[in-house]
């Protein structure tokens, strides 16, 4: 799978549980200032993208996913 | 039974950190009786416990993004045989089940219904029911009601970490997990008491320091950390609550190869203590009841919910080396049961998996020992041997040990 389809899958995911318009969204937004995500929802997020890719993700990685691009590099090393 | 169905719903919240868990979570408490078991009797006594007690009489139902309860209506069937079985698939719905075998009798039960201080008083009153047929016990029976639930919004107002919003600033404690083996170490109660007594501490702080002696070679450094779980129902006025109703602690102490009981059980003593005070319990509880709630309320399917849950625990610094459960009097750790009660059990042993650790130690004191039943995800060899090498250093006296095996299935 190509980085921009993982980023449009992990755009279409903010979407549903966070209701953040894909306009809103760039490589280099901040889950939590720009995007204004709690840590709930990017907890959901993590389970959601999870579930679509079939992996699993440590909870010590969570803590590193700080940006969009930071989630689509971790992806890309293991589903790319 | 209608008028108790809300109650019953309001109940859930308290369970439902046992359901969000991926891996349910079933317990196994087992009682040796004087006599083979009589099992048309051990029937008798579970419908007329049931009948005492309707908290028992319901079943589980799933929804693709909820859970609730609501009364069951089919019969209970007490089983034969020792198979330890999953609740509610095959048991009729319900969240508990008996069997027996020989002069045992097997009470298991799925955490999300009870924890074991909860359970327990079920569990006696079977007994006592059974007694009372059995041999002219006499035991009196009156109906056993559950407190009812505690107010969830004054208790989650508590939440000292509510309004924080990032992610914790912990380093999650990733649990091992490998194949699952049981063993148990019986150990002289009062030798330990001496043993405690020579440190200035709790005995279970004492034990607590022994298990963490035994575990450090075993974890390859010197910092172990366990976990355990604090009753709050007082703290919280529930003090007849069947449904779970804890405050669960993380501490760590540091035990290197020279390390002897008198260096750290001060310590531990001093953590379990503060864990006991009355405000810092429901902080805790409230901590941890706020995450249950902000879970419960996900518009999610419940495999997503379950998830967002472990993570929730792992960030919330809960996996530890081990976690221990200290159960006191198994019967009943307030005590209140018939002390001829006594008289017609023969021991008692406790299996529940580890979960948030690689390692579980379920403990009772029962008849003057205290009952150490161990399980280790990642099956190592020696590690009662440890726990007996550590009391023996200490002047605990171990009165036997021994492996068990494997898992129970449903428990790997």
């Amino acid at each position: 799978m190509s980085r921009t389809e993982i980023l449009a899958q992990i755009v279409g995911i903010l979407e549903d549980v966070a209701e953040i318009s894909p306009d809103e969204v760039t490589e280099d937004s901040v889950l939590m200032d720009d995007l204004d995500l709690s840590s709930m929802e990017i907890l959901t997020i993590v389970a959601d993208l999870e579930e679509t890719f079939g992996i699993r993700i440590p909870e010590k990685e969570l803590r590193s996913f700080v940006t969009i691009s930071d989630l689509a590099d971790y992806l890309s090393a293991r589903v790319g | 039974m209608t008028e108790t169905l809300t109650r019953f719903s309001d109940f859930i919240p308290q369970g439902a950190m046992y359901f969000y868990r991926e891996k349910s979570i079933y317990c196994r408490y087992q009682y040796a009786l004087r006599d083979a078991v009589d099992p048309a009797l051990l029937q008798q006594a579970v419908d007329a416990a049931l009948a005492a007690a309707d908290y028992f009489k319901m079943k589980l139902v799933r929804e693709k993004r909820t859970v609730y309860l609501e009364e069951n209506d089919r019969p209970f069937t007490v089983s034969l045989g020792s198979a330890l079985k999953a609740m509610p698939e095959e048991t009729d719905g319900y969240l508990f089940n008996v069997s027996c075998e020989g002069d045992t009798v097997y009470f298991d039960w799925f955490h999300f219904l009870a924890d074991g201080h909860g359970v327990s008083r079920f569990l006696t009153r079977i007994l006592m029911e059974y007694c009372n047929r059995r041999y002219g016990a006499g035991f009196a029976c009156p109906p056993l009601a559950s407190a009812p639930a505690y107010d969830m919004d004054a208790l989650v107002a508590r939440d000292p970490t509510a309004g924080q919003t990032g992610l914790p600033d912990v380093e999650p404690m990733q649990p091992e997990a490998g194949r699952l083996v049981r063993s148990m170490v019986r150990l002289d109660k009062q030798s330990l008491v001496d043993a405690a007594l020579a440190c200035g501490v709790k005995p279970v702080s004492a034990l607590l320091g022994l298990l963490c002696l035994a575990m450090q070679p075993l974890v390859g450094r010197e910092r172990v950390e366990y976990c355990y779980s604090t009753d709050t129902r007082r703290v919280l006025g529930v003090p007849g609550a069947f449904y779970n109703c804890v405050a669960s602690f993380r501490h760590g102490v540091d035990a290197g190869p020279a390390v002897r009981l008198a260096g750290i059980a001060p310590d531990i003593d001093a953590d379990l203590k503060a864990s006991l005070v009355p405000d810092v319990q429901l902080g805790q509880m409230a901590k941890m009841m706020s995450w249950v709630v902000r879970v419960d309320a996900l518009k999610a399917p419940l495999k997503i919910k379950r998830r967002v849950f472990s993570m929730g625990e792992a960030m919330g610094n809960f996996p530890a080396d081990f976690w221990i459960s200290y159960l006191g009097d198994p019967l009943d750790p307030d005590r209140n049961y018939p002390p001829a009660l006594n008289d017609y059990i023969r021991d008692f042993e406790v299996w529940v998996p580890p979960d948030g650790a690689s390692v579980g130690f379920e403990v009772a004191s029962f008849r003057g020992q205290l009952i150490v039943c161990i399980q280790d995800k990642l099956g190592r060899a020696g590690l009662s041997e440890a726990l007996c090498a550590a009391c023996g250093r200490e002047g605990v006296r171990v009165l036997a040990a021994k492996e068990v095996g494997p898992a129970l299935p449903y428990q790997e």
